[in-house]
C-alpha cells in the first residue's frame, strides 16, 4: 500500500509556520517515513503541474498556511482543495487572518501607496504601482492580483481542520499528522488544540485572585513585574482568558502576555469583541469620565483586540475597505 | 437621492427601558418605526459581539438602553454595560464606525417621554450621517458552517 | 427533525387589527421557514384564544410557538401557561410585542405592518434556538434565624414562631428587649415601656418554638434562601440559666466594680451582674474581662455565695451551626457620639447628657431610680433640650433621625410631670411630627407652663460653655414674621434676610437629641451576610417603597433601625413584615420554585479564568479551587438540597467557575463577560440573540428601507 500523500503550501504568511514544521526536529524523519510529501514549495522541489496532474482527492491532507490576499494564493488554495481529501488551515493567518489580516484596517490603495511610494527606503519618483499586466521590453509581465482584503482560508475554500497558532507548536503539528495517519480525527471543523482557554493550563493561574479588578492598564516596562503573577492581576492586558489553549504558554513562559494567536474558543464568534467585553467588565470604575480615561490608556484597541483575528471577525475589517 | 431611512437596533433591559418603551406604547406616543427592539434581561447581558453583529447585518445604528445608574434591577449590570460601551465606542472608531452610531442611555420604566426623545434623536442623527457602508451581506454569511458552534 | 412552528397573531380587539395590516402579516409569516401554521384571532388572551392556541399546538404537532400580541411583560406568563397545558415546554414560546411596539406607536399602517413583519421573522428565527427549561424546586429549611432581640427582632420572632416552625433568636448581649427596655416611657402614648415590653418578652422566653441564644454572635453565613448554614458563637455566661433565679446574692459579694454600660456608664455594676433591674432573662452573667476569678484567679466569692450553685467558671464558649431557611437582621442602632461635635462640650461640661443617658436618668430602674438629678444631687431648675444633634447636617448625618422630635417632646412631658416648677427649653430649627398622633402630642405641651420652644436660626451655631457651674448656651434665634417662616432653609433658617438675634442663656442641665446611627458592627454584619449598606451605613432594603423589609439577598430580611431610623411602631411593623415575608415564602411541604432563566457554566469550556467571579451581583458564581477558603456547600452535604445532596450545585471539577442556580437570577452579566463563551445565559443565549438580530435585519423591511441607498453608496 502506498503511503498517504501530504502537501504543504504557503500563502500570505511570514514563513514561521514552515519553520514550525522544520521544528519537528527528529520527529520530522518519522513523519517523512510515514508519508509521501508531494508538494512543499519552501523545502522541496515539486512543480505546480505535479499537483495539477493528480487525481481529485489524491492527496490525503494539505496543510496551508498564510492568509489569502493574492489571486495566485486563491488559485492554489482552490486547486489543492480539489486534489486533497483534507485541508488543514495551518497557523493563525490561514485560521484567522493573522497579523497580515490587520491590513483590513487599510484600503488597498493606501497599502500600495505606502509600500511603493511612501516608505523611506523606496525610490519611485514616477510613482509606479504594480499592475496585473505590464509590458516590459516588449514582453508581457503578469503579476498576481492584489485583493481588496485579506481573507482567511475558509473564506476562500472549505477547510476541514484548523491548526492554530503563530506558529502552531511542533507538538500540535505532530499530533495532527498522527491523527490523520491513524484516522483519529475529531468532527470536521474542529480546531486541533485545546478546547479551553489558555488560563486553564497557565502556570500563573494560582496567583490570580478570585476578583480581578483593573484600575489602570499597564505595559510591562512600566511596572516592577512579577514573573509568577497573573498578568491581568498586574494590570497587564493578557489575552489568555479569551484564547484557545494548546500553545504550551510559550509567551507566558517568556514573561510576555498572551496576544491571542490561537484564536477564540468554540462558542465565541468574535474574539476581539469578546475579550473587550471581559476586559471592560473588570475595569474598576463606575464613573463615566474615569472610564473614558482608562479606555484611553489603551492606545490602539482594535489593533490589540484583533491582533490575529481581524479577517475572521464579525466585521472583518474597517468599514468600507472590506 | 431619496430620503434615507436608517435602521436602528435597540437593546433594552427588561426592567426599566423595555417597560419604558411599553409605557410609551400605552400612552400612544409615536416614535420612528426604524427603531426595533431586542429585549434582554439586563443591559449587562449585552455582549459587544451583538453590536458588531447588528452592524454587520445592516443596522445603521445601535442603542443600548438600561436602568439609570443605581436603579439596576440587578444592582450593577448597567455599569457593566457602561464599561463595555466606553471601550467599544473607542474601538469602533477604528473600524470606521462613527461614535454617534452607538449610543448608550438610561431610560427608566416611567420615562416614556425620554424614550421617545432619545430614540427620535438617534434616528435623526443617523439619518443625517447616512447609511453605514458595509460589505455585501452575502459575502459575510457563509464561511462559518464548519467552524465551532457558532 | 425540522421544528414545527406555529405563529399566532392577536388582533387585540381593534388595537392591533386597525393599526397593522394583519392579512399581509399572516401571509408573510406563512412564508417563513419552519412555520407550519399561522392564525390570527380576535383576542388571544381570552379563554377562547387560549383554547385556540392549545388546540392548534396539539393538532399541528407544534414544537415551537410564536405569538405576536402585546408586551411579554403583560402576557408572557399567560401564554407560557397555555403551552404548558398543551404539553409543550413553556420556554419554547417567543412573544412578539406588536402592540406596544408597532400598533400603538406607529401611525402609518404600512410602516407598522413592515415592522411587525420584521419582528415576527426575528421571533421565528429566534424560537428555533429555544431550549426547554425546567424550573427546579428545592426543599427548604422551615426554621428561621432572627438576629437581634430588640423590639424589631422580637416582633419578627413572635410572628414567625408558629407551630412546627422554629426560630433561633440570637442576641449578642445577655438580655433581650434592646433599647426599648432601657426607656421609662414610650411616645406617643406615654405608656410605661416595661408595661408594653415585658409581656412581649415573656412570650419570647416561654415560647417553645423560640430558641434564645444570648451572648451570641454570628460568625459566618453560607448558602442561600431556603438553605442557610449559620455559624453562631455562643459566649459563656458562666451562670446556669436553668437554676439561676436572679436573686442578686452574688452581686453583693463581687469585689470587682465596672461602669455599667446599660446605664450609659452613669453608675457601676459588678463583674457578675444583671444589667438592670427587671432585665430578662433574669439571670446573672459573669463579665470575664473584669471578673477576678478569671483575671487574677482565686476569687470564688460568687460561687461560694450562690444558693443555687449556678456559677460555673468552667463553661466554655461554643460554636453552634444552625440550618435555617431565612434570616431577619434586626440588629438595631447606635447613637451619635456628641464628642465629635466639640461645640456641645459633651464630656467636658457637667450635666450635659445624651438622650439615651437621659432615658436612663428617667428610668425607675436606672442609676437615680428615675429621679432627674444634677451631678450635685439637686434637681435642675432649667433644662434645655437640643434637637438635631448629629442629624440633618452634612457634617455628620444628612438624614433626619425621625424620632428625636418626638422623644424630645416625651422628655418635656416627663420632666414637666416630675419637676413642674422647672423650666424646659426646646431648641429646634424644624419639627418633624408626622402621623396621626404626633401633632397632638406636641399641642398638649403648649398648654403647659414652663415649656418654651426656641427656634434657632442655625443649629450648628449653638455653642456651649461653662459659667459658674451652669451651662451657657449661645445661639442665634429668630423672630421672623410668620410669612418668612415658611422659607425655612435646609437646617434652620439660613436665609440671610431673616432677622436674627444673638442670645445666650444659662441652664442647669442639657439633653442632646443625638442622631440615630447605623450600629457600629453594621459593617461586619453586612460583610458576614453579604448585604449592601447605604451611604449612612444602614442596611439597604431591596426596594425603598415596595420591599422595605427585604434585602437584595433573597431570604435575608431586615427590620427596625438596622434598616434606618424609625420609631417603635414602625419597627414592630417592619419586624412583622419581615416575618410575614418569610411565612408566605417558606411554606411547609411547598418547595421553592427556582428561576428557570439562569446562567450555567459549560465545564468543558470554562478555563477558570475568574473574570466572571466578581461580576455576579448575587455572588452566585464561585471558583472551585482545591484550597477554597470556604468549603463549598455541596461538599458539606446540606440536607434537603435538590440534585441529590449538592445544595444547588452539581459535582464540579476543581478550577472551574460554578454558578449556583438557586442564587442566580438570570441577568446574564457573566455570560456577556465570559471570554471563552463558557457561560450560557439561558433563554437569552448568544445563539438566540444572534438569530434575533439576523431575523430583524434580514427582512424585506430592512432591505427596502436601505437597499436603494446601499446600492448607490
Amino acid at each position: 500500500m502506498s503511503k498517504p500523500k501530504i502537501a504543504l503550501y504557503w500563502c500570505a504568511s511570514c514563513g514561521g509556520c514552515e519553520e514550525s514544521v522544520v521544528d519537528l526536529a527528529e520527529d520530522i524523519l518519522q513523519v517523512a517515513e510515514a508519508v509521501d510529501i508531494v508538494f512543499w514549495p519552501v523545502a522541496l522541489d515539486f512543480k505546480y503541474e505535479d499537483i495539477e496532474k493528480m487525481a481529485d482527492g489524491e492527496i490525503t491532507a494539505t496543510l496551508i498556511n498564510g492568509a489569502i490576499r493574492l489571486d495566485n494564493q486563491e488559485h492554489a488554495a482552490k486547486l489543492l482543495r480539489k486534489k486533497s481529501r483534507l485541508i488543514i488551515a495551518h497557523g493563525s493567518c490561514a485560521h484567522l487572518g493573522g497579523v497580515v489580516g490587520l491590513a483590513n484596517f487599510y484600503e488597498r490603495r493606501d497599502i500600495l501607496n505606502r509600500a511603493y511610494k511612501e516608505v523611506p527606503t523606496v525610490k519611485n519618483p514616477q510613482g509606479i504601482l504594480p499592475e496585473i499586466k505590464t509590458k516590459e521590453s516588449g514582453r508581457e509581465l503578469n503579476l498576481s492580483g492584489f485583493h481588496k482584503t485579506v481573507k482567511t482560508l475558509d473564506q476562500v475554500i472549505e477547510v476541514d481542520y484548523y491548526l492554530p497558532g503563530c506558529p502552531p507548536t511542533p507538538e500540535l503539528i505532530k499530533n495532527a499528522i498522527l491523527a490523520i495517519l491513524n484516522d483519529e480525527l475529531p468532527p470536521k471543523g474542529s480546531v486541533l488544540a485545546e478546547k479551553k482557554a489558555l488560563c486553564n493550563t497557565c502556570s500563573r493561574r494560582e496567583s490570580k485572585p478570585d476578583k480581578v479588578r483593573i484600575k489602570e492598564f499597564k505595559r510591562l516596562y512600566e511596572i516592577q513585574w512579577d514573573a509568577t503573577r497573573c498578568f491581568l492581576d498586574q494590570g497587564i492586558i493578557c489575552f489568555g482568558p479569551a484564547t484557545r489553549g494548546g500553545c504550551e504558554e510559550r509567551c507566558i513562559k517568556a514573561n510576555m502576555p498572551c496576544r491571542g494567536c490561537f484564536g477564540p474558543t468554540d462558542n465565541v464568534r468574535d474574539q476581539g469583541a469578546k475579550f473587550l467585553s471581559a476586559l471592560a467588565s473588570i475595569i474598576d470604575s463606575k464613573d463615566e469620565k474615569e472610564l473614558e480615561k482608562i479606555a484611553d490608556s489603551i492606545p490602539d484597541p482594535a489593533g490589540l483586540f484583533y491582533r490575529y483575528s481581524l479577517a475572521s471577525s464579525i466585521l472583518r475589517g474597517k468599514i468600507g475597505t472590506v | 437621492m431619496s430620503s434615507f431611512e436608517p435602521k436602528i437596533i435597540g437593546f433594552l433591559c427588561n426592567w426599566c427601558s423595555y417597560e419604558g418603551a411599553d409605557s410609551c406604547g400605552r400612552a400612544r406616543k409615536e416614535y420612528p418605526s426604524n427603531f426595533v427592539v431586542i429585549r434582554v434581561m439586563c443591559s449587562g447581558r449585552i455582549d459587544p459581539q451583538f453590536i458588531l453583529e447588528a452592524f454587520k447585518d445592516g443596522a445603521d445604528g445601535v442603542m443600548i438602553l438600561g436602568c439609570h445608574p443605581g436603579d439596576c434591577h440587578y444592582k450593577e449590570g448597567n455599569f457593566n454595560a457602561l464599561r463595555r460601551y466606553t471601550l467599544l465606542k473607542k474601538m469602533l472608531k477604528q473600524f470606521g464606525i462613527e461614535e454617534d452610531r452607538v449610543k448608550l442611555d438610561w431610560v427608566s420604566a416611567s420615562e416614556g417621554d425620554k424614550f421617545v426623545r432619545v430614540v427620535s434623536e438617534m434616528v435623526e442623527k443617523v439619518r443625517v450621517m447616512g447609511p453605514l457602508m458595509l460589505i455585501q451581506k452575502k459575502q459575510l454569511k457563509n464561511h462559518r458552517e464548519h467552524r465551532g458552534n457558532l | 427533525m425540522a421544528e414545527r412552528i406555529g405563529v399566532f397573531v392577536c388582533e387585540c380587539g381593534p388595537n392591533i387589527k386597525e393599526a397593522i395590516d394583519l392579512d399581509t402579516v399572516v401571509t408573510f409569516a406563512q412564508g417563513l421557514k419552519n412555520v407550519v401554521m399561522v392564525k390570527s384571532f380576535n383576542l388571544l388572551c381570552s379563554e377562547a384564544g387560549k383554547k385556540l392556541i392549545e388546540e392548534n399546538i396539539t393538532k399541528n404537532n407544534l414544537t415551537r410557538v410564536v405569538i405576536a400580541a402585546c408586551s411579554p411583560r403583560e402576557h408572557e406568563h399567560t401564554f407560557k401557561k397555555v403551552l404548558s397545558n398543551a404539553g409543550l415546554n413553556p420556554y419554547l414560546l417567543q412573544l412578539v410585542n406588536i402592540r406596544e411596539q408597532c400598533a400603538w406607536v406607529i401611525k402609518n399602517k404600512t410602516l407598522a405592518t413592515e415592522k411587525a413583519k420584521a419582528m415576527i421573522q426575528a421571533a421565528v428565527e429566534r424560537v428555533i434556538h429555544h431550549e426547554p427549561l425546567e424550573s427546579k424546586d428545592l426543599e427548604c429549611q422551615m426554621d428561621a434565624l432572627v438576629v437581634g432581640a430588640g423590639i424589631a427582632g422580637i416582633s419578627a420572632a413572635l410572628t414567625l414562631a408558629q407551630k412546627n416552625r422554629k426560630v433561633y433568636l440570637v442576641e449578642k448581649s445577655p438580655v433581650i428587649g434592646g433599647k426599648v427596655a432601657l426607656y421609662e416611657k414610650v411616645f406617643p402614648t406615654l405608656e410605661c415601656a416595661s408595661c408594653v415590653l415585658d409581656p412581649v418578652l415573656d412570650k419570647v422566653l416561654h415560647n417553645e418554638q423560640i430558641e434564645l441564644l444570648t451572648l451570641s454572635e454570628i460568625q459566618e453565613v453560607l448558602g442561600f434562601f431556603g438553605n442557610f448554614i449559620v455559624k453562631v458563637k455562643k459566649n459563656a455566661r458562666c451562670v446556669d440559666t436553668k437554676t439561676c433565679i436572679g436573686c442578686g446574692a452574688c452581686f453583693e459579694v463581687c469585689p470587682a466594680k465596672v461602669k455599667n454600660e446599660y446605664n450609659e456608664g452613669l453608675d457601676e455594676r459588678r463583674a457578675i451582674y444583671i444589667p438592670y433591674a427587671g432585665a430578662l432573662p433574669n439571670v446573672a452573667v459573669i463579665d470575664r474581662e473584669h471578673c477576678l476569678h478569671f483575671q487574677t484567679e482565686g476569687c470564688n466569692a460568687c460561687q461560694n455565695t450562690c444558693p443555687f450553685s449556678s456559677i460555673n467558671y468552667e463553661e466554655n464558649d461554643e460554636v453552634q451551626e444552625l440550618r435555617v431557611g431565612a434570616i431577619v437582621l434586626a440588629t438595631g442602632f447606635d447613637v451619635f457620639d456628641p464628642k465629635r461635635a466639640p461645640r456641645y462640650g459633651y464630656g467636658k461640661i457637667d450635666n450635659v447628657y445624651t438622650s439615651l443617658e437621659f432615658e436612663r436618668l428617667l428610668n425607675s430602674n436606672g442609676p437615680t431610680g428615675g429621679k432627674i438629678l444634677l451631678k450635685n444631687g439637686q434637681p435642675p431648675k432649667k433644662i434645655a433640650l437640643i434637637h438635631c444633634v448629629g442629624s440633618r447636617t452634612r457634617e455628620y448625618n444628612e438624614y433626619c433621625s425621625g424620632i428625636c422630635c418626638m422623644y424630645s417632646l416625651k422628655f418635656a412631658h416627663m420632666v414637666n410631670e416630675q419637676l413642674p416648677d422647672s423650666s424646659i427649653s426646646e431648641f429646634y430649627s424644624d419639627f418633624c411630627l408626622p402621623g396621626k398622633e404626633s401633632q397632638g402630642f406636641f399641642n398638649n405641651l403648649l398648654d403647659k407652663n414652663g415649656i418654651e420652644f426656641v427656634r434657632v436660626k442655625d443649629l450648628d451655631s449653638i455653642k456651649f460653655s461653662e459659667k459658674k457651674g451652669k451651662i451657657l448656651i449661645q445661639y442665634k434665634t429668630i423672630n421672623p414674621p410668620s410669612s418668612t417662616l415658611l422659607k425655612g432653609g435646609k437646617r434652620g433658617l439660613q436665609d440671610k434676610n431673616i432677622p436674627e438675634t444673638l442670645k445666650s442663656d444659662p441652664f442647669d442641665m442639657v439633653v442632646l437629641s443625638v442622631a440615630i446611627e447605623a450600629a457600629k458592627d453594621a459593617q461586619d454584619l453586612a460583610r458576614i451576610f453579604d448585604i449592601p449598606q447605604g451611604k449612612d451605613g444602614f442596611f439597604t432594603e431591596e426596594h425603598t417603597e415596595l420591599s422595605p423589609a427585604s434585602t437584595i439577598k433573597e431570604g435575608i430580611f431586615i427590620a427596625g433601625c438596622a434598616q434606618g431610623p424609625k420609631d417603635v411602631q414602625s419597627t414592630v411593623t417592619q419586624g412583622q413584615a419581615a416575618a410575614g415575608n418569610i411565612l408566605s415564602r417558606l411554606i411547609h411541604g411547598e418547595k421553592l420554585v427556582l428561576e428557570a432563566i439562569t446562567a450555567t457554566v459549560d465545564e468543558d469550556l470554562c478555563s477558570g479564568c475568574k473574570i466572571c467571579i466578581g461580576l455576579c451581583p448575587y455572588k452566585a458564581i464561585t471558583y472551585n479551587s482545591p484550597e477554597s477558603p470556604h468549603t463549598p456547600l455541596w461538599k458539606r452535604g446540606a440536607e434537603g438540597d435538590f440534585e441529590g445532596d449538592k445544595g444547588g450545585f452539581s459535582d464540579k471539577k476543581e478550577n472551574l467557575a460554578t454558578i449556583n442556580e438557586v442564587l442566580c437570577r438570570g441577568c446574564g452579566i457573566c455570560a456577556a463577560a465570559c471570554p471563552s463563551g463558557a457561560i450560557k445565559a439561558k433563554h437569552f443565549t448568544d445563539k438566540q440573540i444572534f438569530a434575533e438580530i439576523e431575523g430583524l435585519l434580514n427582512t424585506n423591511y430592512a432591505k427596502t428601507s436601505k437597499m436603494s441607498l446601499r446600492g448607490t453608496g
